[in-house]
């Protein structure tokens, strides 16, 4: 077994050495002693208060002896409806973790870094994450073209469709900058929630001063409801290496992170692969095709923290400080990781990349319905036929989707509600006519985000589900700011009926007013997005509000 | 030449300047919590907000830059409603902060007088309250009612910053935060050195300084003096508390060019000598063993016997004289020419060189 020192020396030497650090002690230990935290904060000189704070910020980390071993239990929104309570009740010493990334096939329980799923009264076992379905329109796909393809996650198997061929082109014969017009032309957005420019985003790194620059790949995948991040890691890791290595050859960056969820311990082994792979074959590390470009790549797993998918949050971490977001102005893309120039992007941005230079702008603004460009992956869950993930063209209507591509409602049942943005962009209650865009949605007060769609049908009980996700944001709300931290936690109150006033009107004068101010005023996106949750509520089931308040009354 | 136009009044500013501190040139009364002048801005109260134009939502003036040709207005009836809105979020969890004792410390009243200033009674957003006291930490000087606690992290803040001690931290998240020491021990078992600057900055008073609140059911108003600590060379500016011609406590004072707000254990806390039964008030001298009272002449008689007998024995160089740090110049100056002049050494000192 290796020693202290041994894993102080193995990490101090290399860059963002806390989260693994913490996490090599972790593994030895089966849960961080209060020895390990000293010898951490030692090795590291990381003082020992604020080591301590730090690590009493991420879910995962146990802190008592045998912590490790026992069994987290997935209770987000869909796998609760599947039965996490009862299956919690089976599991000795089980405690509930939020939404693990698998509503496709619930429901996932970690037990150490083993990923399992199971139902309540069935045996837990470990299986692969379910592949996406062919594309139910015959539509191109850009992320989705080759992963169903067998031997796709092998160095072989990518290279074989022409993976790798596009960094190998830009290396060998083009330039930094016309990676970057190519991207930009394309019209690509962030597939992460914010939707900003791709192309932008690194034409700004690429222009500014400093250095080393760093390329993160944003694998928190956090939002409830959002799963397409680990489908695209788990069967086409290349396809994201690659995307990473083009952005560093367009910025001008010499190191990468992949910032990796913490539920996600397979992917992180075949990432850890694939990087391997992709050193050895020369397209990784240094002189990358024997040219003079480099890029050092690492995989760093977070401890479970839905806000270290925010962009700053995830560079504190990284740097082994307090996860709460930065004040922006500065953006990462200037003042980043260790304060230098920095993109940051999401694994599925990142992974369009490589067929975008492969086929052209032109051709990925073609996959878009109308006057939208390009595709994006839907985390479909819930109360519908076929759930999983799609890749659709943007610009679809929500009812193809739900009604053509997934099957339509469950027997003899109706749709009620669907979420957006996993549970960011709150509930939709009449939604025949979206469609899947930024522009429709956001003028419906709602935006599409990471991508990721809950149904529900006529049986759910919408101000539970609204609490719920509520109860969601108040537990992973930093706690910096102080309309997100007390305001997510009095919705939450007040949609349990746990506190609040009795009077109808009065009620729904609070839940509006703490909802108005958080939306203006929050610190980030957290904090801005939750209350569309009571305001979608308010909005599109008023009827369920009243008669949950009028309930309560006797 | 830069400028920013802020609720109609077009006005330059210096490069660096934040909305806020051009904001407060102008004597805008613009409402903060987490704000404390020597520390970064950290934008957690949010309560600094103002409307920016061509801005989607309103920016924290504190930690928002002020640049060329913005267009600012501080206090908007929407801005001033989700003020209100904080405000009566921020007394819901913490309600017993709008009624606190000055004596805690120097920012001890800024929520109670914001809760005056929004007409925020608690009535609004009752819920949970947030923050765990610990009355079992049974340290003399500092109070740790974090029932009061409302998360603005000034205390961490100054600990890290400018105490450079990184004795306490942040623990949790969201409505669980919790201000800790390592492994949530006691303030003694930390690094904590009790400079007390965490408390001058609480803006609630859930630290307060336990020495001053000793007088805090003395009837009348305290009185503040300014002065210097009398302890060590640095001398820091601070403020004298009495109530009744009586130190009932000593703050730092924010402005003081030495210390700018700072103290240390000392200063802060070490002032209760003043009114002790135990100070000197008459020459004693050991007679068997025991310190009985003499009068003047006995003592000068005694003293310069024993010092003549050691230089006798062992040589000038055997004596050594360290100057309080409390004396004035003029004492000072007199140790020294009694000790080089009277034995012949130069062996002097001064208790503040360290
Ligand atoms: C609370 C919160 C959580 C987020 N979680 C994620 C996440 O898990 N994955 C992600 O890619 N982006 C997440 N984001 C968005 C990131 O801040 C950032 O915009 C994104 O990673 C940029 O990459 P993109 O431009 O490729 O989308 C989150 C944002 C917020 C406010
Ligand atoms: S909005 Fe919430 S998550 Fe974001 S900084 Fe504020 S408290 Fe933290
Ligand atoms: S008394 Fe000083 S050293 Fe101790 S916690 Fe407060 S600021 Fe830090
Ligand atoms: S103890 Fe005081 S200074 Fe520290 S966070 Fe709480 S309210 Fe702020
Ligand atoms: S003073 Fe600006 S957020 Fe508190």
């Amino acid at each position: 077994m290796s020693t202290d020192q041994d894993l102080v020396a193995r990490w101090a030497v290399e860059p963002a050495p806390l989260l693994p650090l913490l996490h090599a002690f972790h593994n030895r230990d089966g849960y961080l002693s209060e020895a390990a935290l000293r010898a951490v904060s030692e090795g590291l000189r990381i003082p020992l208060a604020d080591l301590y704070g730090t690590v009493t910020f991420y879910h995962h980390f146990a802190r008592e002896e045998g912590g490790h071993s026992r069994p987290r239990v997935c209770d987000g929104p869909i796998c609760k409806l599947r039965g996490s309570d009862e299956l919690m009740a089976e599991l000795d010493g089980a405690t509930p973790m939020p939404c693990a990334g698998r509503c496709d096939d619930p429901i996932p329980v970690l037990v150490e870094n083993r990923y399992l799923a199971g139902r309540p009264g069935a045996k837990l076992r470990e299986t692969p994450a379910p592949m996406p379905d062919d594309n139910p329109g015959e539509l191109e796909e850009c992320c989705f073209a080759g992963i169903r393809e067998d031997g796709r996650a092998t160095l072989m198997g990518y290279c074989s469709d022409g993976g790798y061929g596009a960094l190998t082109r830009a290396v060998r014969e083009g330039s930094p900058a016309g990676v970057i017009e190519v991207v930009e032309a394309s019209g690509l957005a962030g597939r992460g929630g914010a939707g900003f420019p791709t192309g932008r985003k690194w034409r700004a790194v690429a222009e500014a001063p400093g250095g080393p620059k760093t390329i993160v790949c944003n694998a928190d995948e956090g939002e409830p409801g959002c799963f397409k991040d680990r489908v695209l890691m788990d069967y086409d890791p290349h396809a994201v290496i690659e995307g990473m290595a083009l952005a560093a050859f367009a910025t001008g960056a010499t190191r990468g992170f992949i910032y990796l969820r913490y539920e996600y311990p397979h992917t992180e082994r075949i990432l850890e692969d694939a990087i391997l792979d992709a050193r050895d074959a020369g397209l990784l590390g240094q002189r990358i095709l024997g040219s003079d470009f480099s890029f050092e790549l690492y995989v760093r797993r977070g401890a479970g923290a839905y806000i270290c998918g925010e962009e700053t949050s995830l560079l504190n971490s990284l740097e082994g400080k307090h996860p709460f977001p930065r004040n922006k102005p500065p953006y990462p893309v200037t003042h980043g990781f260790e304060d230098l120039p920095t993109v940051v992007n999401n694994v599925e941005t990142l992974a369009s990349v490589p067929p975008i230079l492969a086929k052209g702008a032109d051709w990925y603004r073609g996959l878009g319905l109308g006057d939208h460009a390009g595709t994006k992956i839907i985390s479909l869950s819930g109360d519908v036929q076929r759930p999983g993930n799609y890749e659709v063209p943007i610009g679809l209507p929500l009812d193809t989707l739900l009604n053509d591509w997934a099957g339509g409602p469950l027997e003899g049942r109706t749709f009620q509600a669907v979420t957006m943005a996993g549970l960011s962009g709150g509930f939709l209650g009449k939604f025949d006519d979206v469609t899947l865009d930024e522009p429709c949605l956001r003028a419906r007060g709602s935006f599409l985000g990471a991508g990721g769609i809950m149904v529900f049908d006529d049986r759910r009980d919408m101000v539970d589900l609204a609490r719920q996700a509520m109860a969601f944001f108040a537990h992973e709300s930093c706690g910096k700011c102080f309309p997100c931290r007390i305001g997510t936690q009095r919705l939450t109150e007040r949609l349990a009926g746990e506190a609040g006033p009795a009077d109808a009107d009065e009620w729904k004068r609070e839940v509006a007013d703490i909802g108005t101010t958080m939306a203006a005023v929050s610190a980030c996106g957290l904090g801005i997005a939750a209350p569309l949750i009571t305001q979608s509520l308010l909005r599109d089931f008023p009827d369920a509000v009243d008669a949950n308040l009028e309930a309560r009354k006797s | 030449m830069s400028t920013i136009t802020i609720d109609g009044q077009s006005v330059p500013f210096e490069d660096g300047e934040t909305i806020y501190e051009v904001s407060r040139r102008l004597e805008r009364d613009v409402p903060t919590l987490c704000y404390d002048d020597r520390l970064e801005a950290f934008g957690a109260c949010r309560l600094c907000v103002v409307e920016l134009e061509g801005a989607r939502n309103p920016v924290a003036s504190c930690t928002t830059m002020a640049a060329d040709g913005m267009v600012v207005r501080t206090a908007t009836e929407a801005i001033e409603r989700h003020r209100k809105t904080l405000m009566d979020l921020v007394v819901s969890e913490n309600p017993k902060g709008a009624r606190i004792d000055p004596l805690r410390g120097l920012a001890s009243q800024e929520l109670a007088h914001l809760a005056v200033r929004y007409e925020s009674d608690g009535s609004r957003f009752v819920g949970k309250q947030s923050g765990t006291s610990r009355p079992d930490d049974t340290n003399p000087m500092i109070l740790r009612d974090y029932d009061n606690c409302i998360s603005c992290y000034r205390c961490v803040r100054v600990c890290a910053e400018r105490e450079g001690d990184y004795a306490i931290s942040v623990a949790n998240r969201g409505f669980e935060t919790q201000i800790t020491t390592e492994f949530a021990g006691l303030l003694e078992d930390s690094d904590c050195t009790f400079c007390g600057q965490c408390v001058q900055t609480c803006p609630t008073g859930a630290l307060g300084d336990l020495r001053s609140m000793e007088a805090q059911d003395q009837p009348g108003e305290f009185e503040k003096t300014r002065s210097i600590c009398p302890y060590c060379g640095v001398g820091c500016s601070v403020d004298i508390l009495t109530k009744n011609e009586k130190i009932v406590g000593v703050q730092p004072a924010m402005d003081g060019p030495a210390n700018l707000g700072a103290l240390c254990v000392k200063g802060q806390f070490g002032w209760d000598w003043v009114d002790s039964d135990e100070r000197l008030t008459q020459p004693l001298v050991r007679k068997d063993g025991k310190l009985v009272p003499a009068s003047w002449e006995e003592a000068w008689e005694r003293a310069a016997k024993g010092f003549k007998s050691v230089v006798e024995k062992h040589g000038r160089h055997a004596v050594y004289a360290v100057a309080s740090g409390r004396a004035p110049h003029e004492s000072a100056y007199s140790v020294q020419k009694f000790v080089r002049y009277g034995f012949g050494t130069n062996y002097v000192d001064n208790c503040s060189r360290a």
